[in-house]
Order: C-alpha cells, then structure tokens, then sequence
C-alpha cells in the first residue's frame, strides 16, 4: 500500500502550513491514513462542507512512523521477552526502562517543548493499515494533559506515553485479538499520532463539549430509521465513553429528533449518559505511567453544569410529569439527550454531519465511520473536529433465511433482529447459565468467558456465544461487561434478556464495528417475542468445560448460523 | 595516521580566533584576553612504577577562560602531549561551550604518558597525583576534567576519589565521564558521537542529501567513531571504511569494506582503546590499507575522529570527489591550509568544536546530574542533546548563510562573541 505524502515534522507542531507531519521514514499506519484521508477530504470538498456557525479541521498531529517502533524494540532487545509472553505488568516495566531511539527524540522533545496543550497519544496499527482490519479499542491511546509548565515535565509525559502505547501492542488483549485474526503476534508494527485534543478548559478539567461517532450504516435500524441513512452517538466530554460502550446518545442522523426506542421517558432518563470523561488539569495524579487513565478524570453531570457544557447537551426530567423537558431552566435531574442540537438546532451540527458522513462516504466509495469531538465556545463558530475516518465492512454476500424457517424444528435459536450478514458453522457453544444467575455477577462471569474463550481460541474452534443483557456494557448492571478479547473467538453471538435482565441491546460502536469486521453474526433473542432459545436441548449437550456461571459445550453435528442481513432475521439450526 | 604534528596547535588556534576577532572587529584588550589563556599549570607527578623505580610524568592543566562559567575539559593521556595543545585544546573548549550555550569556560589537561605500557595500577598513581598538583584549583565550582584521550571512567573516578579525600566530602560534581550509577550521566558514552550524528543528519538535510543513500569513512576507532558509527548506519548511512591506530606497528591502518563495515564484528576484534587486529579484519572480508586511505574513499561523508592535524595541505587534495561532508569528530583534524583546499572542493566542513560538541553537552548534563544528585533517564538526556546539537547547527548554518561565511568561521564568530560579551559583562575588559 503506497504512504501517503506526509512532510517531516519541522519541530513546530502547529505550524499552520504543516498540520500534519511526520517523524521517520517508515509506515505511519492506518489510523495515520485515515486522518490524512480526513484533512483531504476537507481540503477537497471544502464548498460542499461550508456551513455557517460550524469550523472543520483536522487538529494537528505528528506522526512517530513504525520504524521508531522497529528501532525502540531492536536497540533494547525487546523481542526475546515478547516471546515469552509477558504479564502486561511486566511488559509495561520493560517498556518504560528501554530508550527511546536516539535519532527521534530530539522531534519529540521539540514537540513537547511547543505543544503546551493536551494531546492524544494514540496507536496507528501498520496491520490494521495493512489488513484493513479494525483493531479499534485494541490498543492503547493515552492522554496527557501538556499543562506542566516546564518541558521536562512534558516530555516525560509523552515519552511515557509512546512507551505506554508501544506496550499496548503486546498486551494480553492484543495478542489474543491477533490470534482470533490468524495473525501472528511479531507481525504487528506500531506508528503513534502525537495529536492535539479538541476540547476547552473548564476549572481542573479539559474537554469537548461533545464527541461522537458517525456510521453511514445503521446496523441497528428502529422506527422510520432506514440502514443506509447511518447512525450515529455523541456523549459529553471525551469520546472514551463511546469507545468503552458507555451510555450515550444514538439518533440517525435523518431523524435526529427521535429518541432511542426505549419504553419510557424514565427509562431513557436511566440509560443516558450521566458521567463524562476529561482530561485533568489540576494538581498532578499519582504517577502511574503505564495506566491508560492516568490524567483522566471521570466528571458527574453537576460539574458539567458548573462548567457550562451542559447547554447545548442536557433537557430536564420533571418528575412530576414523568416527562422530559428541554433545556436548563427548571431545577431536576439534568438528561443528556443533545435536545438543543438535535431538536432545536441551536448548532447545526447534524447538517455538518450528514454533509461529512456523505463526503466521507463518497471519497472513500464504502460505507465509513467517523470520529469527531466538537467544541461550543459561545461568541465563535463550533469548532468540528474530524478525528478519523475508516471503511465500515457491510457484507454483501445474499442469505435468504425465510419467516417460517425461525419457527422449525430444529431451530435452537431464533431472532428477528440479527445483525450482520452470512452462514457459519460451529460445534462449540459457550452459554452463561439461566440458573442462578444475577446482575451482581456480571464481571466474574465476564472472568469465565475470558478462560472459556481462551482455550477455544487456542484450539482454533470457532463457537456460538449466548448470555444476557449488553454485551461489553460499561455498567455491569446492564450486561456482562466482556472486552472483544474475552470473547474474540466467537463467531456468533446471542444476546438475550432473563426476566429481571431487561435493557436495550447494546450499542457500543467500537465493539459493534469490530463483531461487524470479523463477520460476527449477533442474535438480538427477546423472549417476549414468543421465539427464543432452546435451553433445554442445549442444556443437554456434552459438557467441555464447566464455570460456576458458564458451560461450554460441544454438539454431536454441526449447527449452522445464518443471518440475512436485509430482513434482519437470523437463526441457529441443528444440522441433520 | 600521521603522528608527528606538522603545526602547531596553539599557533592554529590563535590564526583562527586572531581572523574571527577582526571579523569580529574585538577591541585590543578583548583580543589580547581572550588568544591566551587566564591560567595555566604545568606540574610534575611522580610515581612509583611496579618495578619499584620512580617514574616523572609532566602534566598540565589550562583554564582558558571561565567567563561564563567553570572552566570544563578533558585530560588527556598521551606520549606526544605538549603545553601547547592542550592551550590550543582549552581555548577550542571555551569556543565550544559557548557555542552550544551551556555555562561554562574552557579548560584541558594531559599528562605526557602513554597508557598502553602502564599497568592499571600505574594509570590510578598517575591519575591521583593529576588531583593532588590541582585539588586546590579545580573543582565542581571551579574546573571540571572529563576523559578525553586514552582516558576512561575508571580514571575519572580515581580522580574523583582522590579529589574527596583530599577536601574530605562528596564533590560527584568534580569530575565527568563517570561510570553510571557512580555519578555518571546515562547516554555520556554515546553522547559525543551521537552529538556529530545529529549535526550530520542536519547538514545532510540542508544538502537535500537522504541519509540512506550516503556512505562514510571514518578515521579513528575510538569511543566518538565507535558511537558515530553507531547511530549513522543506524539512521540508515552505510560506513565502508573506518581507520584504528595499531599499538604494536606503531602506526595506523584502514579497513575497507564497499559493502559496509559491521560495527559490533570490528569491535569484537578490537582491543580496548580501539585498536583492530588487522589479521583477524582479513579474515572477516576487510581490505587492510595504509591508515590515509580513510580520506581518499569515495563517500559522500568523511569523519575524521582521531587525533588533530589529519586533514592537511598536503594530503586534502586526496579527498575523493564525491566527498560532500566533512563532520570534525576530532579536535583540530583539519589543518587551515586544508580547510582551504576542502574549500576550494566545495565540501561543506561541520567544524569540530560544533560536531563534537555533544561530548561536552552531555558532561554539562552530568554535572547538572550529580550537583542535585538527581540522574535522568536516557531518553531526557538524548533528547536534551539532539536538541542542543540541532539548535547549534542552525544557528551555525544560519549566521553562515546571512554572512555569507563558511560553517567554522560562523560557529567561531557565535562562539567567541558570547565569551567575548560575558567578559564585558564581568567588566574584565
């Protein structure tokens, strides 16, 4: 794959004829790509883009290209320990000992030394560039808060920071997320994009007024919501929330005006976002270099009042009428439900998007997801940060599952709102238990799975994967709060609810974007329904492997997992 | 390598401090201040050889000018070492610190020996008596040695030993050079030889030159050509050819391969002052030449880092033409009747007290290090480097271009206007 034309950092970051530079000569990797990809675009289609009251950019980056990474491991003879296998403990400590190569580092004290800014220091994966694989959320991103007066202080932070995302690449969790690819674990090189942060300062805090996440695809289309007019989630402060599969904000960007099909307006009040991430900018934390969260803070709704983000974000509820009102005015519960963007258009920030989810699309020639973080000074345009741009995998392989096939005989599972599109073949099956189960036991069971997964990913056999409420949920009362390395060897999933265990399916974007890229076909079962799944015949099948709260069994022939991905109906059948 | 010094030193540096003041346009005082040394000691250390007799070596001691601060620079261990180099070698200290904007003057001391024919023993008597002719006139506030030639870490900790007997505390701030977790700065070994990468990875910039595509041959094979090498080919560079002074000929020799030299199979037949063994080179694929051969390879980068007066009028004309880059590892290696003809070339001169001016950075970090008795991590120190070195090559690069001067005279003219302001400032002139 040809690099894209980046020039050498020039040791001034933000020069504005050279907002995005290099350092190195090697691959800058596919996060890299992506926002060289994202500045074209709004270098290209600047007319089409232009709207009043909204300010793109790409904030400035440099990139640390992959043979920094290549060097770093060679000069301090790192790749005998990889082969070990480390604890990420121990790699983590390796890292932060060995030296960065000589030749760079001058660049990035230079960086440290003008950029009095916080920044992200984020992974740009060659494999991913090379694969076009998605390893989002895989590796590590850190922020660092750029606000130490002094650039020693800076610079320590940063290099740390590259350590830190160098490490990530041999994490438990990456290694095994490369396994589940068939890659192997050497194969990976890593670039890191030092980039600035798009946010304000607000008292010990800095962070945007929104960020977001933009499909051009609608794997979860509800109400007069079509597939392909996208989808897209925003939540108050860093986009770490929308990453980690935190509450937040879905809305299609055509009808921006409908809330999530929940049942309530109490409901809605439950699952929306009521925490956001900053980055802190008061006195230093605990030094902890190789905590992803070192300089984050994690804000309540009430702080963000104070700060004023919640202007444009929040609407009210009224107890008394069990209902939402919008803005700020009367005292209550504050809900972040973006009502003076969406609804009322104060900004206008769903044309922006819609214009640069269709500008995306259409450079890329694919369905894309984008990332952006907005900010809302008063008195200045919106500034609309574009943070990246990657093609969304959309199957287009033809899968005819009938509305009778989900009533059959041999049907073990049956849904009418499957994701993804395809046939599989499985003889594993990973379920959590119906008995005994509780919501307080969500993350030990999430533990189990891990080891179950683990072994079936080592023995290369792939598995149908069943258990209930959210998959990857932040809140561990609302599902099992899995990493995609915990479950990365699933090729099917069911997600389904126990009576006590009722919540909206998942929405996590990152998570759903990478069960979406492995072809993971997902199973979205509601009981209610009146289809399910056949507990009892599973229940039945020879035991492998047995957890307090799992099993993991093996069926005597095949089941096959199909999903049509255009009637959104998905089932599991025995084979005959 | 020639050995027998076809110049004087100290008459060299005068000429170019002498041509840089009228540039300059310094004052009478001013000049006569600063084209001699402040101080100057010259002593005799006895010792008691392991054979029992008593042995007289000479050393030195000169402090060229500390008007921005201690006086910093190496001692010297070496059988040709006269009063007058090592003048010569102090004021180009004095020149370089300024140059690089750290706090300090110039100094430098030798003593007139030659390490190879003493035992380690031998080497510590020589070294502690060094410290007993001077403990009252050097020091962390005073004057500050390094190693420099034929001298290591070893040596600088006996010094440092002596040197806190003798005043009866810890003065780590004493000396530099020291080993690391003995008071020693992480990166110090790479530092002077990373230091002449760094001002070459600049300069080949400027000359629209990719790294990838350059060769180099280097005479000398010591810790700066060692280090040199190192991060060069590291960066991409190839080095076919690299010159070691061999102790049994008495003479030197280079060793040739088009392909590119292997740095850790040299130094696994190297001895410890850098010294290859040539049969062992000849087996390994080397081309064993006569030690001038290094200046007539056709590279793109010459890197003289032995000893001074290598680069001369009669021997520059050798240098092959496709010869773009001469980086000064060395003290002095070029002759001014050579920067002339290099000149004529249209070869582009990094000059030494630029080039090798990582060495004394990184003593300036490790003397910050040991007075707050605080030691950074090696990234902090090599990065604080590359940003000095890079800051002092433009700056360099710069003023040459405004005034049309060549890269010496503008590093002279940065270099010698700073000490000269600083002894204004002082009011010493």
């Amino acid at each position: 794959m040809t690099e894209p034309a980046v020039p050498r950092f020039a040791r001034r970051l933000f020069d504005p004829d050279r907002r995005i530079s290099r350092i190195g000569d090697g691959p800058l990797g596919g996060k890299a790509r992506g926002l060289v990809t994202a500045a074209a675009i709004l270098a290209d289609r600047r007319a089409e883009l232009a709207l009043p009251g909204i300010a793109f950019d790409v904030p400035a980056l440099v990139v640390l290209a992959a043979d920094a990474f290549d060097a770093f491991l060679d000069r301090n003879d790192l790749r005998p320990l990889l082969a070990e296998e480390p604890s990420d403990e121990s790699l983590g400590l390796a890292f932060r000992r060995a030296t960065l190569p000589a030749e760079w580092l001058g660049d990035l004290r230079a960086v440290a030394e003008h950029a009095r800014c916080p920044l992200a220091v984020r992974s740009s994966s060659v494999l991913e560039d090379a694969r076009e694989s998605p390893f989002a959320g895989v590796y590590g991103t850190k922020m660092i808060p750029g606000n130490q007066p002094d650039t020693d202080s800076r610079f320590r932070s940063l290099v740390d920071a590259v350590k830190f995302v160098y490490a990530s690449t041999f994490s438990r969790e990456a290694r095994a997320y490369r396994l589940a690819l068939g890659e192997r674990p050497e194969e990976e090189r890593m670039a890191v994009l030092v980039q600035e942060v798009v946010g304000r300062h607000h008292h010990t805090r800095f962070y945007p007024d929104l960020s977001g996440v933009a499909h051009s695809w609608n794997f979860y289309p509800s109400g007069p919501a079509r597939p392909e007019e996208g989808v897209a989630s925003l939540a108050l402060g860093l986009g770490k929330t929308i990453v980690d599969g935190g509450s937040c904000w879905s809305f299609s960007p055509a009808h921006p005006d409908r809330p999530p099909p929940v049942g309530s307006a109490r409901e809605l009040l439950e699952l929306t976002q009521s925490e956001f991430w900053a980055i802190g900018t008061g006195p230093p934390p605990p030094y902890d270099p190789m905590a992803e969260a070192e300089y984050l803070v994690r804000s309540g709704l009430g702080e963000a009042e104070v700060d004023g983000t919640l202007r444009h974000a929040a609407s009210t509820w009224d107890p008394a009428a069990e209902r939402i009102v919008p803005g700020l005015s009367r005292p209550g519960p504050r809900v972040l439900d973006f009502a003076p963007i969406l609804v009322r258009r104060e900004v206008p920030l769903v044309e922006a998007l819609r214009r640069l989810v269709a500008a995306s699309e259409d450079t890329l020639n694919a369905p894309v997801e984008i990332e952006f973080a907005v900010t809302l000074a008063p008195g200045e345009p919106a500034r609309f940060g574009f943070l990246q741009i990657r093609p969304l995998l959309v199957s287009s392989r033809q899968v005819d599952v009938a509305a009778g096939e989900l009533d059959g005989a041999d049907v073990v599972v049956a849904s009418t709102s499957a994701l993804g599109n395809g046939t599989r073949e499985v003889r594993d099956v990973v379920f959590v238990e119906r008995a005994g189960f509780e919501r307080g036991l969500t993350p030990k069971v999430a533990l189990e799975l891990e080891t179950l997964n683990r072994a079936l990913v080592e023995a290369a056999r792939p598995y149908l994967l069943i258990g209930f409420g959210r998959w990857g949920s932040a809140d561990p009362w609302l599902g099992i709060p899995v990493r995609w390395d915990q479950i990365g060897g699933a090729r099917g999933i069911v997600e389904t609810t126990l009576p006590d265990v009722s919540v909206e399916p998942s929405q996590g974007s990152h998570f759903f974007h990478n069960l979406s890229s492995f072809e993971v076909l997902y199973f979205t079962v509601s009981p209610a329904a009146g289809r399910g799944i056949d507990w009892d015949w599973l229940e039945k099948q020879e035991i492998v492997a047995r957890t307090d709260h799992a099993r993991h069994v093996r069926t005597a022939r095949p089941l096959l997992l199909r999903v049509d991905g255009r009637t959104r109906r998905g089932v599991v059948q025995r084979r005959a | 390598m020639a050995t027998t010094v076809v110049n004087n030193p100290y008459e060299m540096a005068q000429a170019q401090f002498d041509r840089v003041a009228g540039l300059l346009e310094l004052d009478t005082s001013t000049r006569d201040l600063l084209r001699q040394p402040l101080r100057e000691y010259s002593f005799a250390i006895p010792v008691r050889m392991d054979d029992g007799r008593v042995k007289v070596f000479r050393g030195f001691r000169v402090q060229h000018n500390d008007a921005r601060g201690p006086s910093k620079g190496g001692i010297r261990f070496h059988p040709q070492e006269t009063l007058d180099t090592v003048r010569a070698l102090a004021m180009w200290m004095t020149w370089k610190c300024a140059l690089v904007d750290i706090p300090l003057g110039g100094g430098k001391g030798g003593v007139v020996c030659d390490p190879h024919n003493l035992s380690q023993r031998e080497q510590e008597q020589v070294c502690r008596g060094w410290v007993r002719q001077l403990a009252r006139n050097v020091g962390p506030v005073a004057d500050i040695p390094a190693p420099d030639v034929m001298t290591s870490g070893q040596h600088m900790l006996w010094m440092l030993d002596e040197f806190e007997a003798i005043h009866g505390g810890h003065y780590p701030g004493f000396i530099t050079g020291k080993p690391v977790g003995m008071g020693g700065s992480q990166g110090r070994t790479e530092a002077t030889g990373y230091g002449v990468v760094f001002a070459i990875r600049e300069a080949l910039r400027e000359l629209d030159l990719d790294v990838k595509g350059t060769r180099a041959s280097v005479q000398g094979f010591g810790n700066v050509a060692q280090y040199a090498i190192r991060l060069y080919t590291q960066i991409g560079g190839t080095v076919t050819c690299v010159s070691s002074w061999d102790q049994a000929d008495q003479t030197s020799y280079a060793f040739r391969r088009e392909s590119g030299i292997g740095l850790d199979q040299l130094l696994g037949i190297a001895d410890r002052f850098g010294g290859i063994d040539k049969a062992r080179a000849r087996d390994l694929g080397y081309e064993v030449l006569p030690g001038d051969a290094w200046l007539e390879q056709p590279v793109e980068i010459l890197i003289p880092a032995a000893l001074e007066n290598q680069v001369r009028g009669d021997n520059a004309r050798r240098i092959h033409p496709a010869v773009k880059l001469v980086a000064e590892g060395a003290n002095g290696p070029t002759t001014p009747e050579a920067d002339a003809i290099v000149e004529e070339k249209g070869i582009r001169v990094i000059p030494d007290f630029l080039a090798n001016a990582g060495g004394v950075t990184c003593s300036y970090f490790e003397q910050v290090q040991s007075n707050m008795n605080y030691f950074w991590e090696k990234d902090e120190v090599l990065a604080r480097l590359d940003v000095k070195m890079t800051a002092a090559y433009h700056a360099v690069s710069d003023l040459a271009k405004r005034r049309k001067l060549d890269l010496r005279d503008a590093a002279y003219v940065i270099a010698i206007n700073r000490v000269a302001q600083a002894c204004h400032d002082r009011g010493w002139v």
